[in-house]
C-alpha cells in the first residue's frame, strides 16, 4: 500500500482514477479519440501527378521535407515512451500519453506511406531514412532533439528539484521546439505547396497531423501549467532564460534547414520569410509559457492565415474527415433540431 | 497614398512595372492599397523573377487580403485575367476565332463547331469585344470564380499545357458547341446563350462547360443505372458501363438492390453467396481507377433498399475502422427507403430483412403494391431475419453522423409524384450522385440528365447593393415578390431550357443504354443558385415566412416558364417519344400531386394545362436543384438553395485555396464603421459566426446566422414548400454541429412526414475544439494558427457537393 502522490511529478506508478485528480487530462484523452483517422483515408492519387510538375528546386525541398517527416515523429514517440510516460505520474495523463503514442504511430505510418508513394526507388527510400545521419541540415535538427533526450536519460525518478527542472526542460523542448516549431516549420512548406494547388494528399494528411500535434503541444503545456501550480519555485527566471535560449537554438536549427530547402529562394518561399515565420511562432510559444517575446516578428505567410478559416471541399477531390466518431443517444421524434 | 515599394532601393524594372499595373488596376477600388500588394509580392520573389512571376505573386498577395476587404478579390481577378489573356495570346488565341482554330488544329475542338465558328468569325469575334463604357465579361468575375475557370475549365494545349482560350472565349465556345443550323437565327441564339453566361445569369453544368464544342461532347451530369441483375455476367457488365460513363465525367447513381444477400444459395455452384460487399468493393476500385479525363476521379453513389439483408454491412462501408476488405472509401451510399419502414419505426415494431433472390418482385414495386408484397413475403416466412425497426433506424442515424453518408431518400414519395411512373412496372430505382435526379431505369435504359442553374441573384430588379440607410428599409418597403424581375427570369428559363433540350441531341452517349433512354424521355434538370444572396439582399431571414413565400414563388415561376418552353419546343420539334407513357399525357402535372397547393399564377397554370393537352411536352422532366458547388463559385454566389455555411470560410479546390468572406455582412459592418481588425478577429475566433460581433444589431445578427445556427426545420419546410414545383428533386444538405441519435431521428422523421423525396449529406462539425490558450497570450500581429483555429480549418472538409452535377 503506497500513499497517493501529492504532486504530478512525484515518482511512482499511481493507479487510482477515482476520485480523479486531473480530470482535464482525462477529457483530453476522450477528445483525442473523437479525432481518429487512418492513413487509408488519405488520398495521394493527385500527388503523384503533381510530382512531375515540380521544378528542380521544389523537388529538392520536397525530398528533404519528406526525409525529415520520416524520422521526426519517431523521435517524438521515443521521447514519449522513454521520458514522459515514465515521469508524469497520473493514470489519466498516462491514458492521454498512450493515445498520443498511437497518434504518433499513425503519423509515422502516414509519412512512411507518403515516402513509399513519392519515392518509387528503394535506394531513395533507404536514403531518406538515413537522412538523420547523411543530410547535415536534418542531422542538426536530430542532434538538437537528442541533446534534450540525453539530458534526462540517466534520471530514473524525479527526486530532486534539479531532476524536475531537467524534466521540465525536456518536456518544453518537445512541446515548444520540436512539435511546436520544427513541425510547424514543416507544415508551412506543405501549405505553401497547397496554396499553389499542389500536393493535396500531403496537405490532407498534414491537416490531420497538424490537428493532432496541436493537441499534443497543448497537453504538454497544460502539464507544465499543472507542475508550475504545484511547485511554483521550479520554473524560475533562470529557467525562463534557458527556455528562451533553447527556442533560439531551435530557430537556428530550423533556419539552417530552411537554407538547405529554399536555396536561393522559390516563388513565395525563401529563407527570409521562413525566418520571420519561425520567429513569430517562437514568440507564440514563449507567450504561452508566460515569457516575453524574443523577436517581435509577424507572420509573413498569407497561406498560413488561411489555416484559420473553415473550408469547403468538393467531394470529388478530397475525402470527408471532419465527422464525429462518437455519437450518442437513442431514437426519438420530438428532439429539437 | 504612399507606398512602401516605391521607397525600396531594390525596386527594379519588373518591380516598377508591377506597381504601375497594380495602381492602374485598382483605380476604382478605394479600399485597395496597391503598395501593400506590391510589397507582399516582392517579398516572395527570388533571383530571376520576371514581371509575369511578380504578377502571379501579386495575385496571391491580393487574394490573401480578401478577408480584409472584398475589393481585393476584384484586384486579384483583374490581374489573373491579364495573366490568362497573355498566356492565351502566347498560344495564338488572339481572338475567339483564332482560339477555336488553335483548338481544332490541336485535335480538341470538334469539326462542326470549328466550321460554324469559321463561317461566322466576324460576328462571333464581335460578341466578346467589350463596347467602351461597359463592364467587360471578365470583370464580372470574383477571384474565386476566375481561378476556378482558369484551373479547370479553359482548354489547354495538349503539349505545352498552356491555356488556348480566355474565359470569354471559353463561354462562347460552350455556346457555339450547342449551335444548330447555320442561319442568322443560329448565331442569334448562340449570342443570347453567351450573353446569359457572360453575365453569369445562367450557367450550364460542368460537363457541358468542360465538353461543349469538343470532339467528345459528353455534356450530361448524371447517369442513373438500375441494379445489375442477380447474376455474375450482369454485375460485370455494369462495371464496364460505369467505367465508360465515368471516363467522360458523368456522376453515377446505381442501385444494388437486386443482388442476393450474404448466405443466399447459388444454385450453379451449390455454394453460398458472399453478398453485395465484395462486389461493391470491386466497384469502389473501378470507380477510383477511372480518371475523368485527367480532371478527377470518378464518383458514384450506391442505393440500397432498406429491406436488403446486407443493410448492416452496407452501413459500415465507409467506416474508417475495421477490415479494409469490407470498406469502400470512394463510394457514396444512400438508402432507398419505403414508407413502410418509416411507419414501423414510428410504431416501434419489427422490420424484416430479405434476400432479393427470395423476393425479386419488391425492387420494382412501390406504394400500396410494395406494402402488400412486403407483408405477404413476411407472412410466408421468406425473411432472412428481422430486427426492431428502430434499431436499424438508429444505426442509419449513427452512420450519417459519423460519415455524412448513407443519405436518406424515400422510394414511395419519389415514385408517387413522378411523371415517368404512369404505367405499371415503371419504377424509379434510385436517385443520382447528388440526390436531385429521379428517373426510371431498367436493365436496358440508363437514365441521363443534363443540368443547368439560374443565378437568382442576377434576377433581382435592383442589382446595386441595397442601401441600408434607406429610411423605408428595403425589407419593409418592398414586397419580396416584387423584388424579382419575373419577366427576365422567364426569358432566362426559356433560353436555358431550349439549350438543355438541345444537349439531348448533341450529347455524346458513352453507352447505348444511356442513348436509348434519353432519346425516349428527354429529361433535363433546370435548377437555381444564389437563393441565399437574394435573401441577404432583401434582408429576409432564411427561416422567415417571407423567405418561404419568395422561394416557393421562384420555384413556381421557373416551373411555369420551363413547361411553357417545353410546350413550345414540342410544337416546333415534336413531343418526346415516350410522352404517351407519362402522367402529363393523362392530364396530370406535377403540382397536381400536392392538392393543398395554391398557385400564385393560377391563370397561367390553366393556360399551360390547355397547351400541354394540345402540344404535349418535349421533355418528360424539367426541374432539379443540383448542388452547384463549382458553377456557383464561378458565378460568385452561394450554392443552390443552401444557407451560408459560415460568414468566413476557406474554399479549397484543385486550384489552391481561397478565402471567402460574406460580402453582405462586410457592407453592413462598413456602413456602421465596424469593419476593422478587431471585428475580423472576432469573426475568425467565432468560427465564422456573426452572433458575437459587437455593434451588430439584432436583426442583422439574425439575418447573418449560418446554416449551423438556423433551425433545420426551416430548411426542410422551405424544401417541402417548393416541392410541388420541382418535378424531380433537390440536393438538400442538413446541418447539425453536434448530432445525437435523438436529434437526427427526429429531423429525418420530420423530413419524411413533410413528404420530401430525397435528402443529401448530413453535415456535422469536428469533435475537438481545443482551448485557445496560445492565441490569447500571443501578440495581436501574430496570426499563426492556434490549435482551435486549426481545428476549424478542417471542420468543413465536407463534400460540399458534386461537380458532376454542376
Amino acid at each position: 500500500m503506497t500513499t497517493a502522490p501529492k504532486q504530478l511529478l512525484d515518482p511512482g506508478f499511481e493507479l487510482t482514477l477515482r476520485p480523479m485528480r486531473y480530470p482535464d487530462f482525462y477529457d483530453r484523452y476522450r477528445d483525442a479519440i473523437k479525432n481518429t483517422w487512418t492513413v487509408e483515408e488519405v488520398d495521394l492519387h493527385s500527388d503523384v501527378a503533381d510530382l512531375a510538375k515540380l521544378s528542380e528546386g521544389e523537388r529538392h525541398l520536397l525530398g528533404r521535407l519528406v526525409a525529415f517527416f520520416a524520422t521526426g515523429d519517431s523521435i517524438v514517440a521515443n521521447n514519449l515512451v522513454l521520458t514522459l510516460y515514465k515521469h508524469i505520474n497520473s493514470p489519466e495523463a498516462r491514458l492521454y500519453l498512450s493515445r498520443q503514442l498511437f497518434e504518433e504511430a499513425v503519423h509515422v505510418q502516414f509519412y512512411l506511406t507518403l515516402l513509399d508513394t513519392y519515392l518509387p526507388d528503394p535506394d531513395d527510400r533507404a536514403a531518406a531514412f538515413d537522412a538523420v545521419e547523411n543530410i547535415p541540415s536534418i542531422r542538426e535538427k536530430a542532434r538538437f532533439c537528442f541533446r534534450w533526450m540525453d539530458s534526462v536519460e540517466t534520471i530514473d525518478a524525479l527526486r530532486t528539484r534539479e531532476d524536475r527542472r531537467r524534466f521540465l526542460l525536456n518536456l518544453i523542448c518537445f512541446a515548444a521546439c520540436i512539435e511546436g516549431l520544427f513541425f510547424y516549420g514543416a507544415f508551412a512548406y506543405v501549405y505553401w505547396f497547397r496554396s499553389r494547388g499542389l500536393l493535396h494528399g500531403l496537405a490532407t494528411g498534414t491537416n490531420w497531423v497538424f490537428r493532432d500535434e496541436s493537441m499534443h503541444m497543448d497537453f504538454a503545456f497544460s502539464v507544465v501549467d499543472t507542475v508550475r501550480a504545484e511547485e511554483p519555485d521550479l520554473f524560475d527566471e533562470e529557467m525562463g532564460r534557458q527556455v528562451t535560449a533553447m527556442l533560439e537554438q531551435a530557430v537556428e536549427a530550423e533556419l539552417q534547414f530552411a537554407r538547405d530547402l529554399c536555396g536561393d529562394g522559390l516563388p513565395g518561399m525563401n529563407t527570409d520569410s521562413m525566418r520571420q515565420y519561425l520567429e513569430c511562432v517562437a514568440d507564440q510559444r514563449l507567450a504561452r509559457l508566460g515569457l516575453p517575446a524574443r523577436y517581435g516578428s509577424g507572420n509573413p505567410f498569407g497561406f498560413m492565415e488561411l489555416q484559420n478559416v473553415q473550408e469547403l471541399t468538393n467531394f470529388f477531390e478530397r475525402r470527408v474527415s471532419a465527422y464525429q466518431v462518437a455519437v450518442e443517444g437513442s431514437v426519438s421524434f420530438d428532439d429539437d433540431f | 497614398m504612399t507606398n512602401p515599394a516605391s521607397a525600396d532601393p531594390e525596386l527594379d524594372e519588373p518591380g516598377t512595372a508591377l506597381l504601375r499595373v497594380l495602381t492602374d488596376s485598382s483605380a476604382d477600388l478605394p479600399e485597395v492599397d496597391p503598395g501593400r500588394v506590391a510589397a507582399a509580392a516582392l517579398r516572395g520573389r527570388h533571383p530571376g523573377s520576371d514581371f509575369a512571376e511578380l504578377r502571379s505573386l501579386a495575385v496571391e498577395a491580393a487574394a490573401a487580403l480578401i478577408a480584409e476587404d472584398p475589393q481585393y478579390s476584384r484586384l486579384a481577378a483583374r490581374l489573373l485575367a491579364r495573366e490568362i489573356a497573355d498566356e492565351a495570346v502566347g498560344e495564338g488565341a488572339v481572338c475567339f476565332a483564332a482560339s477555336i482554330a488553335v483548338g481544332h488544329r490541336e485535335g480538341l475542338i470538334g469539326d462542326g463547331t470549328a466550321a460554324f465558328v469559321a463561317r461566322h468569325a466576324d460576328l462571333l469575334d464581335a460578341l466578346v469585344e467589350t463596347p467602351a463604357g461597359e463592364l467587360s465579361g471578365d470583370d464580372r468575375f470574383e477571384y474565386f470564380g476566375l481561378r476556378t475557370v482558369q484551373s479547370r475549365y479553359l482548354l489547354r494545349h495538349p503539349v505545352t499545357r498552356r491555356v488556348i482560350e480566355t474565359p470569354q472565349h471559353f463561354l462562347l465556345r460552350v455556346a457555339c458547341g450547342l449551335a444548330v443550323g447555320d442561319s442568322a437565327e443560329s448565331v442569334a441564339e448562340v449570342a443570347e446563350l453567351y450573353r446569359l453566361m457572360s453575365r453569369l445569369e445562367y450557367l450550364p453544368s460542368s460537363p457541358t462547360l468542360f465538353n461543349s464544342g469538343t470532339r467528345h461532347p459528353q455534356m450530361s451530369s448524371c447517369y442513373l443505372l438500375d441494379s445489375p441483375l442477380d447474376e455474375l455476367d450482369s454485375i460485370y457488365q455494369r462495371y464496364a458501363q460505369i467505367a465508360r460513363l465515368s471516363k467522360h465525367a458523368g456522376g453515377i447513381g446505381l442501385s444494388y438492390s437486386r443482388i442476393r444477400s450474404r448466405g443466399s444459395l447459388i444454385r450453379g455452384t451449390n455454394g453460398r453467396s458472399n453478398g453485395i460487399v465484395p462486389f461493391l468493393r470491386t466497384l469502389d476500385s473501378s470507380v477510383a481507377a477511372v480518371n475523368q479525363g485527367g480532371r478527377r476521379k470518378g464518383a458514384a453513389c450506391v442505393y440500397l433498399e432498406t429491406w436488403h439483408a446486407d443493410i448492416e454491412e452496407f452501413l459500415e462501408l465507409r467506416d474508417s475502422t475495421g477490415e479494409e476488405a469490407r470498406r469502400t472509401h470512394n463510394l457514396n451510399l444512400a438508402h432507398w427507403i419505403p414508407d413502410e419502414f418509416m411507419r414501423r419505426v414510428e410504431a416501434d415494431t419489427d422490420w424484416s430483412l430479405f434476400s432479393p433472390a427470395d423476393v425479386p418482385e419488391l425492387v420494382d414495386l412501390w406504394g400500396a403494391d410494395f406494402d402488400a408484397a412486403y407483408t405477404k413475403a413476411e407472412r410466408s416466412g421468406k425473411a432472412v431475419r428481422s430486427i426492431p425497426a428502430r434499431t436499424l433506424y438508429a444505426r442509419m442515424m449513427r452512420t450519417l453522423a459519423q460519415t455524412g453518408n448513407g443519405w436518406m431518400t424515400f422510394k414511395d414519395a419519389a415514385n408517387r409524384a413522378a411523371n415517368q411512373t404512369a404505367l405499371p412496372g415503371r419504377t424509379i430505382h434510385s436517385s443520382n450522385l447528388c440526390t436531385e435526379i429521379l428517373e426510371v431505369t431498367d436493365d436496358s435504359e440508363t437514365a441521363v440528365c443534363n443540368l443547368g442553374s439560374v443565378n437568382l441573384a442576377a434576377h433581382l430588379r435592383s442589382t446595386g447593393p441595397l442601401d441600408s440607410s434607406d429610411p423605408a428599409g428595403p425589407a419593409d418597403a418592398i414586397d419580396p415578390a416584387d423584388a424579382i424581375d419575373w419577366e427576365r427570369l422567364d426569358a432566362t428559363v426559356r433560353t436555358a431550357v431550349t439549350f438543355l433540350d438541345r444537349v439531348v441531341d448533341i450529347n455524346y452517349y458513352p453507352t447505348p443504354e444511356a442513348a436509348a433512354s434519353n432519346a425516349r424521355w428527354r429529361p433535363v434538370g433546370l435548377g437555381v443558385m444564389g437563393l441565399q444572396d437574394v435573401l441577404f439582399r432583401l434582408r429576409l431571414d432564411f427561416d422567415s415566412p417571407g423567405a418561404r413565400r419568395l422561394s416557393t414563388l421562384i420555384a413556381e415561376r421557373i416551373m411555369l416558364a420551363a413547361y411553357e418552353t417545353s410546350c413550345d419546343l414540342a410544337a416546333r420539334l415534336g413531343r418526346h417519344t415516350a410522352y404517351g407513357e407519362t402522367r402529363a399525357a393523362l392530364g396530370q402535372l406535377h403540382p397536381d400531386h400536392f392538392p393543398a397547393t395554391a398557385h400564385h399564377w393560377a391563370d397561367r397554370w390553366n393556360d399551360l394545362r390547355a397547351r400541354v393537352a394540345t402540344t404535349g411536352l418535349r421533355n418528360s422532366l424539367l426541374l432539379a436543384i443540383a448542388p452547384t458547388a463549382t458553377i456557383a463559385s464561378i458565378a460568385g454566389v452561394y450554392e443552390c438553395i443552401e444557407p451560408q455555411v459560415s460568414n468566413l470560410f476557406k474554399r479549397e479546390t484543385l486550384s489552391g485555396e481561397f478565402l471567402q468572406v460574406n460580402p453582405y455582412l462586410v457592407a453592413d459592418l462598413k456602413a456602421r464603421g465596424r469593419w476593422n481588425a478587431a471585428t475580423r478577429d472576432a469573426l475568425r475566433e467565432a468560427g465564422g459566426s456573426a452572433q458575437e460581433i459587437p455593434g451588430l444589431p439584432a436583426d442583422l445578427r439574425s439575418l447573418y446566422r449560418t446554416a449551423w445556427e438556423i433551425p433545420q426545420r426551416a430548411l426542410i419546410d422551405l424544401a417541402a414548400a417548393r416541392m410541388p414545383y420541382l418535378d424531380q428533386s433537390q440536393s438538400l444538405n442538413l446541418f447539425m454541429a453536434s448530432p445525437t441519435i435523438g436529434k437526427l431521428s427526429s429531423m429525418y422523421a420530420y423530413a419524411w412526414k413533410q413528404g420530401l423525396k430525397t435528402t443529401y449529406y448530413l453535415r456535422s462539425r469536428p469533435a475537438t475544439r481545443i482551448a485557445q490558450a496560445a492565441a490569447a497570450a500571443a501578440p495581436a500581429t501574430a496570426a499563426v494558427p492556434t490549435p482551435e483555429e486549426q481545428a476549424l480549418a478542417c471542420s468543413l472538409e465536407n463534400p460540399e457537393s458534386c461537380e458532376a452535377c454542376q
